[in-house]
Order: structure tokens, then C-alpha cells, then sequence
């Protein structure tokens, strides 16, 4: 049975390939999870020039109310900025701004198949030879990102650059404003979080660097040999600390439960994995700070996932379980970051 | 819980009436009836305890907050939202102990806090 966008999208990409002929959209399926965007795979056939084309694609659409919030540009700018660099990235093709053609704002990517990203799978599947070779893979490929000057990327463009010394003060501003709008009960945990942070802030950025802001296990596309084929999930990125991107990883949440960071090494050894990618250093104060910011930052996501269902923009089932799941677990890992646990 | 077990379990009655139509893509219906388990585990899990572990923590911060009085109304909703009410009292006591420097009233909050999260953790918690 043909999937209700199959023909919208069929529609959209004929008029964006004008050379195209007979463009059909088959095999549509949404991806489970995705609870800030809707995520689709389908594969495109057509005629060029008098040949038979196909190609296997990404569509990655808005959804009436987001577990976060973010403009779409920003994440295709991301994507485009890294494709064809030491960091994988699968290839933007379409950017849609407007409402019309999809009903809410949309890519379209170029898929890369054949390659998985869940966690679980991989925790099950893999011996420690693996997970070694991936947590190389892992730190080596944020180190690389870190490295990059966002404007000969062309990022500073599109992504506001704060002063280094403004770092800390821009994100942990932003995510409080989440709890402020969305916080359906009181969160003293979180509050007392955010008041540490502020009464103990960081060091000015060493450098500004493009923070993918959402870098875990789970996030990139692995093969069972334990090489990194893909890294997703750009809607947070801005331009940051590069400290920032080391520590989302070492929220305590990102362990899995399994007592690693991002449930495949030890932090310090994930931590030299970085700085001899990237060159740069990891003062360990500031990077308890923004592993403490980056357990409110999570924080705040679930507080906005519960909000989106809560206030009605988005009932589906995918806002309710990361609030559920992980709400408590999130103060429990504030408090072991604060060393109250 | 947040949301609340009651509006998320008439929004999975609503999913799951959806998904036992013709026409739902084989995918998204794997998606929300896989959730909609787990959800539902979850819901069955906290049950029991629910009212138990908000008079235990309501009576402990009246304690903390040097107040008096029990839980009379022992709806889950009327229980939330005593606590609701007490633990914004709680971040305002915590701020005025970090304010005056008065540790000991510090660690106090700090361990009824941590007692909350191992009231409120889930058997599936990753912390």
C-alpha cells in the first residue's frame, strides 16, 4: 500500500529535477523514533536521459510540536558544511522552508543504507574488539569536528557566533528559557543544577568550534567491524565550546547503564581519543561543567517532551516515553555530576 | 509521573484505536504499538506505589519545610499536586539556605532529594 506523502514527495522532487522524467516515490516508511522530526525512507525512480535512474533517500520533516526546537537550515547548513570531510555525513539534496509542498518544513538526504544506529543492537552484537574500534572511531570523528574552522565552513553564516567567554552563558540561557516555558512541575534539582553552573562558570572557550550538540552512541550510522558511516541528528548544532560536544557524551545517561562512557570506554580514555584528534585540550573543570550543563540540557528536553504532549502540539507516544523514561534518571545523573549521588 | 498515567493512558487507547484500522503503514503501526507496550509497563509499574511514595515524600517535606498537616484527599491528582506545591517551596527553601551558607540545612534538602529520585525510580532507570 502506497504511503500517503509517496505522492506529495513524488510531486515535490519532480519539480526540483526538471530533467527527470516518470519520477515515482516507493518502498515510504517511516523510521521509528525521530521525536524532533519525522523521519522517512523511501526510493525515488526515474528517466534522465533516456536511462532508468534510482536513488535511496532521507526525507526529514517538522512535526506539529518538537521534542526540540530548531530551524531546519541550521541542520541542513550542518549536514552540507561536513560532506565530503574526515567527518561522514550523509549528502543534503532538498532544503523546504515552506509549509506548502509537505505541510511543515523538510529535507531530503541522500540515505545511507545497509548500516545501524541503535545502541541496543549494538551493545548486544558486539565483542570489545568491536566497541574498542568504535569508540576510536567515535572521539576520533568528534575530535574532527572540533577541529574545523566554522567559518571557512561557511557556518558562521547561518549559526550566530558568540564570544568565547560568552559560551557557557548563550546555551545555559536557552535551556533554562525551556524549563521556564515547559516545566509542568517543579524541578529542584535541575534549579539547583543551574544555579551551580551560574555561580561557577567555565574558562572562555579555548576556540570556536562547531558543536554538533547531540554527538552519543546512537547517533551515527556503525557497521559490525566497528567503522562510523554516518553521523545524524545535527538539529542542536550551533557554534560553541568544543567542550560542550566532549561532555554531552559523558552525561551520565549516555552510559547506557553500562558504566562507560557512551557505553563503550572509559572516560579518560575516550577524553585522550578527542584531544589527540583535535588538538585541543580538556581542562577537567570546565569539563564537569559542561557535563553538568549538558545533564540539564538533557533535562530540559525531556521537560520539552512532556510540555509538547502536555500542552497537545504533539500527542504521539514517541513525548511521552523519553519523559517517563528518562525524567528521573536525569536528576539521578545530575546529582551523581554534582556528587550528591 | 509527567505527563500524568491517566491522559497518557486514554492517548494510547487513541493510538491503539488508530492502529486497528486498515491503511496504517506497517512501520508506524510496529512503532506505536512497540511504544505503546513499553508505555504501558511503565504505567503498570508505578501503580501500585504511586499514592504510597507521594504521602511518604509529602510527609517528609512538611518536615523539611517545618509544616504541618497530612494528605486528606488521597487521589493521585490531589497527591501530586500537594507535592507540586512543596516542592516549590523546597527550591525556595534551598536557595535561602545557600544564601545564608547554612550547610547543614543544605545537606538536609539535598538528601531528601536524592531520597525522591530513589522513590521515583524505574526498574528500566539508566541511572
Amino acid at each position: 500500500m502506497e504511503h500517503p506523502l509517496a505522492p506529495r514527495v513524488a510531486a515535490y522532487l519532480a519539480a526540483k529535477m526538471p530533467a527527470a522524467s516518470g519520477l515515482t516515490v516507493e518502498a515510504m516508511e517511516r523510521i521509528s523514533g525521530g521525536a524532533s522530526r519525522e523521519t522517512y525512507r523511501f526510493v525515488a525512480r526515474w528517466r534522465e536521459g533516456g536511462a532508468p535512474r534510482e536513488r535511496r533517500m532521507i526525507l526529514r520533516r517538522d512535526p506539529p510540536a518538537s521534542l526540540i526546537d530548531t530551524e531546519r537550515r541550521i541542520e541542513f547548513e550542518a549536514y552540507r558544511a561536513f560532506f565530503g570531510s574526515a567527518v561522514p555525513v550523509p549528502e543534503m539534496l532538498f532544503l523546504e522552508e515552506d509549509d506548502g509542498p509537505l505541510d511543515h518544513p523538510f529535507f531530503i538526504a541522500a540515505e545511507i543504507a545497509g548500516f545501524q544506529a541503535s545502541p541496543q543492537m549494538l551493545f548486544e552484537a558486539a565483542g570489545p574488539d568491536v566497541l574498542k574500534k568504535l569508540a576510536e572511531r567515535k572521539w576520533t570523528i568528534l575530535g574532527e569536528i572540533a577541529k574545523v574552522d566554522p567559518a571557512a565552513l561557511g557556518l558562521t553564516a547561518v549559526m550566530d557566533a558568540p564570544d568565547l567567554d560568552a559560551c557557557w552563558r548563550r546555551e545555559l540561557d536557552h535551556w533554562e528559557v525551556v524549563f521556564d516555558r515547559d516545566e509542568a512541575e517543579p524541578l529542584p534539582i535541575a534549579r539547583a543544577a543551574i544555579r551551580w553552573l551560574r555561580a561557577n562558570p567555565p574558562p572562555p572557550a579555548q576556540k570556536l568550534s562547531v558543536v554538533h550538540g547531540d554527538y552519543r552512541t546512537g547517533n551515527f550510522l556503525y557497521d559490525p567491524a566497528g567503522e562510523i558511516h554516518g553521523v545524524l541528528d545535527w538539529e542542536m548544532a550551533h557554534l560553541g565550546d568544543p567542550l560542550e560536544d566532549l561532555a554531552w557524551g559523558f552525561n551520565p545517561i549516555w552510559q547506557f547503564g553500562r558504566g562507560l562512557a557512551g557505553g563503550l570506554l572509559p572516560q579518560a580514555d575516550a577524553v585522550a581519543i578527542w584531544r589527540r584528534a583535535s588538538g585541543l585540550a580538556a581542562d577537567p573543570a570546565a569539563l564537569h561543567w559542561w557535563t553538568l550543563f549538558n545533564c540539564v540540557k538533557g533535562q530540559a528536553i525531556w521537560v520539552g517532551s512532556a510540555g509538547a504532549f502536555i500542552k497537545g502540539g504533539n500527542r504521539e507516544p514517541i513525548m511521552i516515553y523519553p519523559a517517563w523514561w528518562l525524567l528521573n534518571a536525569q536528576d539521578r545523573a545530575i546529582l551523581k555530576v554534582m556528587g550528591k549521588l | 509521573m509527567t505527563p500524568d498515567v491517566p491522559s497518557v493512558l486514554a492517548q494510547l487507547a487513541l493510538i491503539a484505536g488508530r492502529n486497528a484500522a486498515p491503511g496504517v503503514p506497517d512501520a508506524e503501526r510496529a512503532s506505536d504499538l512497540g511504544l505503546t507496550t513499553m508505555l504501558l509497563n511503565l504505567a503498570a509499574e508505578v501503580w501500585d506505589g504511586a499514592a504510597q511514595n507521594l504521602v511518604v515524600e509529602n510527609r517528609a517535606l512538611r518536615k523539611l519545610l517545618a509544616e504541618t498537616g497530612e494528605d486528606d484527599d488521597l487521589r493521585i491528582s490531589a497527591l501530586t499536586a500537594e507535592s507540586h506545591r512543596l516542592r516549590a517551596q523546597l527550591i525556595e527553601a534551598h536557595i535561602a539556605a545557600e544564601q545564608s551558607g547554612d550547610a547543614a540545612r543544605q545537606a538536609a534538602i539535598w538528601g531528601e532529594l536524592v531520597a525522591s529520585t530513589e522513590r521515583r525510580k524505574l526498574s528500566i532507570s539508566l541511572v
